[in-house]
């Protein structure tokens, strides 16, 4: 018979004392669980269970002190935030979510825990192997490509952008609040748009009012200028006044100054921000000579035209088409088995060469060392195995959660074309559902890093 | 010279794929790469260029460079070198002038590599000849022409009714051996690719440019602002050969541990590339890396090895999202007077 691996964690003020009682009382419980103490539940993190599960788990059980009597106060309202997140999204990643539960074990409560440990092994075994270590071990998985979900454009019946050229109008506008704030030295800096020499939108820095002329707006300027404002704004050495600038946003890259906001990342007069309303950016932004054609999906999805934080803004809410609010590759995706979710994601994160552009082109990813480019590979390995791979989108996707703005940038710049926004707007819904938090939408920060507030006394 | 028709073209693409590890360019997921093929059928044969280089076949993303195995006091080191044949099938001259590149510090530079040895004797080159330049091709500049035969073993080049076959090496031809009965009886026209192979070059003299000079150039600066310090660029890239090194556990049983020696691609645009024992980086911000990565191709490796690390394909401009663009800095360089930039 099947016997599955598994790994318990136990926190060692109630439930590994639970444990013991159960001991004591001579309880029965499957010899399939392997206890690892910790101090509390709040520490067992996201990349502790993945790596688990990657090193050879079939299933996680987190156990900790009852909502209310954690030795640490908070630290199981942590893990009732953490953990049906991280549960969400390996399921989507193709784990069966019966493979990881969260409970509570008193140090009383001998009898519960034998019946968890006995209902969670049952659980477990009734799955059968598991094809996420099936991956970690490099054994064959059927993989799905991309075509196993509908392709995007055509769920949104190709719908062309509108071309309500403002472009001219906006990039007068941009050019005089720029010279405005250089020539009085209220920034130093003006982070914009400009045009290269093969047609191509890319980002600008623009330093002298003379050379405000370079600051272009049109339908491809696609980047998230806010992703540089924290080397623009950390370069700052004790004892000299506070650097500003000014950045252009449209109105996803609003929601990601409100986010770095909320988690201190800079000063609000550090920076001035030049809002432009937007009606959307075409495909192809960044890499082609492009100035009409197709909206982006995330475009035709866009509910926000207007900038949320500004102190110039540019435009007026733009009259805008049908918000196809379309999610038919997500639901696609959700309706699948988890072991055709896992060879899809096997199939995608193939193809990752670990070039981090995702990481570096990321405003929230803004961690001086990436937990997964550590020396000492100890989350993620330096090669590039696909769960090594794995580890770390999931593990980016999950820092993200209730933080991504869905800018999109990362699957913008990917070479590989791989999927890696499917992660972050399933999160984003996840989030939303149990915390009713839409990131940037104001300086709030992340549910996660938040402590009690009453909506994470589940389960 | 001779011809292959489109079909026997096929059919000995199928015959290698038999015995060897045949691989063509692949549509994996919507994305063009070079990767094994079981049959000529899944081959893509109208492309300007795969995203990525044919290098990955000689060093690999990821590489095990020996395993060892500790049982109780004992320790054992086993080796691994890469067994098997391999042919590459529809290798763009820009690609093939770039394992010349790579010979250079692998091959012709002592120590030799043995790895990368042991891939390049086992691998033979069908090259295919450019119809056109793509947007942002400047090969030509680099002195390649588009059916340029030089850096591979077998050159073919599409003519009216199939391929036209030149055979360049030993090894071409030992492998042509497996293709029967081909040949057109026309003798088959050539089309004339001069043109475009003269076609205006980035910059005229590549091997004039004085770089010294350059070098605090505050452009660099300028330059790396919207630079991302992704590693994309090198990763495309055909020439760019940089490596770490490290040991890593691997999953093993009680009482039997197995590590490993991996090499993994690195890149001298990521922030810790040149990070040393203690913490110091000697290249800590973006403009140094990036200037690097210019002086690198053009200064520093013709100097040491020889050839320029830089091949023309293109591929670094296609795939930077910021559009740091290859062909602007040789512009800079190129221009006159340029020193006055000097700080």
């Amino acid at each position: 018979m099947y016997e599955p691996k598994i790994i318990g964690y136990l926190c060692t003020w109630c439930s590994y004392t639970g444990a013991d009682t159960a001991g004591t009382a001579r309880l029965k419980y499957p010899s399939n669980l392997r206890v690892v103490r910790v101090p509390c539940s709040g520490r067992v993190s996201p990349e502790l269970i993945m790596r688990t599960f990657d090193q050879g788990a079939e299933g996680v059980l987190v156990l900790g002190c009852h909502i209310g009597e954690c030795h640490y106060d908070t630290g199981n309202h942590r893990a009732a935030k953490r953990l049906p997140i991280l549960q969400k999204l390996m399921e989507f990643a193709g784990l069966e979510p019966e493979r990881l539960r969260l409970d509570w074990v008193s140090a009383s409560e001998g009898d519960r825990f034998a019946r968890i440990v006995n209902e969670f092994t049952e659980a477990v075994r009734a799955q059968g192997p598991c094809q996420w270590t099936m991956i970690s071990r490099r054994l064959p998985v059927i993989r799905h490509p991309l075509s196993a979900i509908s392709e995007l454009d055509s769920a949104l019946g190709g719908q062309p952008a509108r071309i309500t050229d403002h472009g001219s109008l906006f990039t007068d506008s941009i050019r005089a609040k720029a010279r405005e704030l250089l020539s009085t030295g209220q920034v130093e800096c003006v982070i914009g748009y400009e045009v290269g020499p093969r047609g191509r939108t890319r980002p600008a820095f623009v330093y002298q009012p003379d050379d405000v002329e370079r600051l272009v707006w049109n339908r491809a300027c696609t980047h998230n200028l806010t992703a540089y404002l924290r080397e623009k704004l950390y370069a700052t050495k004790p004892g000299t006044p506070r650097k500003r600038v000014a950045v252009v946003v449209k109105p996803c890259d609003s929601r990601a100054i409100n986010v770095l906001l909320a988690e201190q990342q800079f000063l609000r007069e550090q920076v001035h921000v030049i809002g432009l309303a937007c009606e959307g950016i075409v495909e192809g932004a960044g890499f082609e000579p492009v100035s009409e054609g197709q909206l982006q999906a995330r475009c035709a999805r866009c509910i926000d035209r207007m900038p949320v934080v500004y102190d110039t803004l540019i435009g007026e809410p733009p009259e805008v088409g049908q918000v196809s609010n379309l999610s038919h590759d997500l639901a696609q995706l959700e309706a699948m088995t988890p072991a055709e979710r896992a060879g899809f994601w096997l199939s995608q994160f193939d193809r990752c060469i670990r070039c981090n552009a995702c990481r570096q082109v990321c405003p929230m990813c803004n961690c001086p060392t990436c937990l997964y480019e550590r020396d000492d590979s100890l989350w993620a390995g330096m090669g590039i195995e696909p769960s090594e791979k794995r580890t770390f989108h999931l593990g980016r996707a999950y820092h993200l959660a209730g933080r991504c703005v869905g800018c999109n940038e990362c699957e913008r710049v990917c070479p590989m074309k791989i999927p890696i926004s499917l992660l972050n707007r399933k999160l984003a819904k996840e989030v939303e559902a149990a915390f009713g938090h839409r990131a940037g939408g104001a300086p709030m920060p992340s549910p996660f890093v938040t402590i009690l507030s009453g909506e994470e006394v589940r389960p | 010279m001779n011809a292959m028709p489109r079909e026997e073209l096929a059919h000995w693409l199928d015959r290698l794929a038999g015995g060897k590890t045949l691989i063509a360019p692949r549509d994996v997921d919507g994305v063009l790469l070079y990767r094994p093929v079981t049959s000529s059928a899944e081959v893509v044969w109208d492309f300007t260029r795969p995203v990525m280089s044919i290098k990955d076949a000689f060093i690999p993303a990821t590489e095990r460079l020996l395993m060892i195995e500790k049982t109780g006091q004992q320790i054992r080191l086993i080796e691994t070198l890469a067994e098997g044949e391999q042919v590459i099938f529809g290798v763009r001259p820009c690609d093939a002038r770039g394992m010349k590149v790579l010979d250079a510090l692998f091959l012709d530079t002592e120590p030799v590599d043995p790895y990368y040895a042991r891939r390049r004797e086992n691998t033979t080159l069908i090259g295919l000849a450019c119809r056109e330049l793509g947007p942002t091709c400047f090969c030509t500049t680099l002195g390649i022409a588009l059916d340029d035969p030089r850096d591979v073993d077998v050159m073919l080049t599409e003519v009216e009714g199939g391929y036209a076959v030149q055979i360049v090496t030993a090894k071409g031809d030992a492998l042509l051996k497996e293709a029967r009965g081909w040949g057109l009886d026309v003798e088959p026209q050539i089309p004339d690719r001069s043109d475009l192979s003269t076609q205006q070059p980035v910059i005229s003299d590549l091997r004039s440019l004085d770089w010294p000079p350059y070098f605090n150039d505050e452009y660099w600066d300028r330059l790396a602002e919207r630079c991302l310090s992704c590693r994309i660029c090198a990763y495309v890239c055909p020439a760019c050969r940089c490596f770490d090194v490290r040991d890593e556990a691997m999953p093993s049983n009680n009482g039997h541990n197995q590590y490993e020696r991996i090499r993994c691609w690195d890149s001298c645009a990521g922030v810790n590339y040149r990070r040393i024992a203690g913490g110091h980086n000697p290249r800590p911000t973006k403009g140094q890396r990036l200037r690097n990565r210019f002086f690198c191709k053009f200064y520093y490796y013709p100097q040491q090895y020889g050839p320029v690390a830089c091949t023309g394909c293109g591929r670094c401009i296609d795939a930077c999202p910021e559009n740091i663009d290859i062909t602007e800095v040789l512009a800079h360089v190129g221009q006159a007077g340029g020193s006055s930039h000097n700080r």
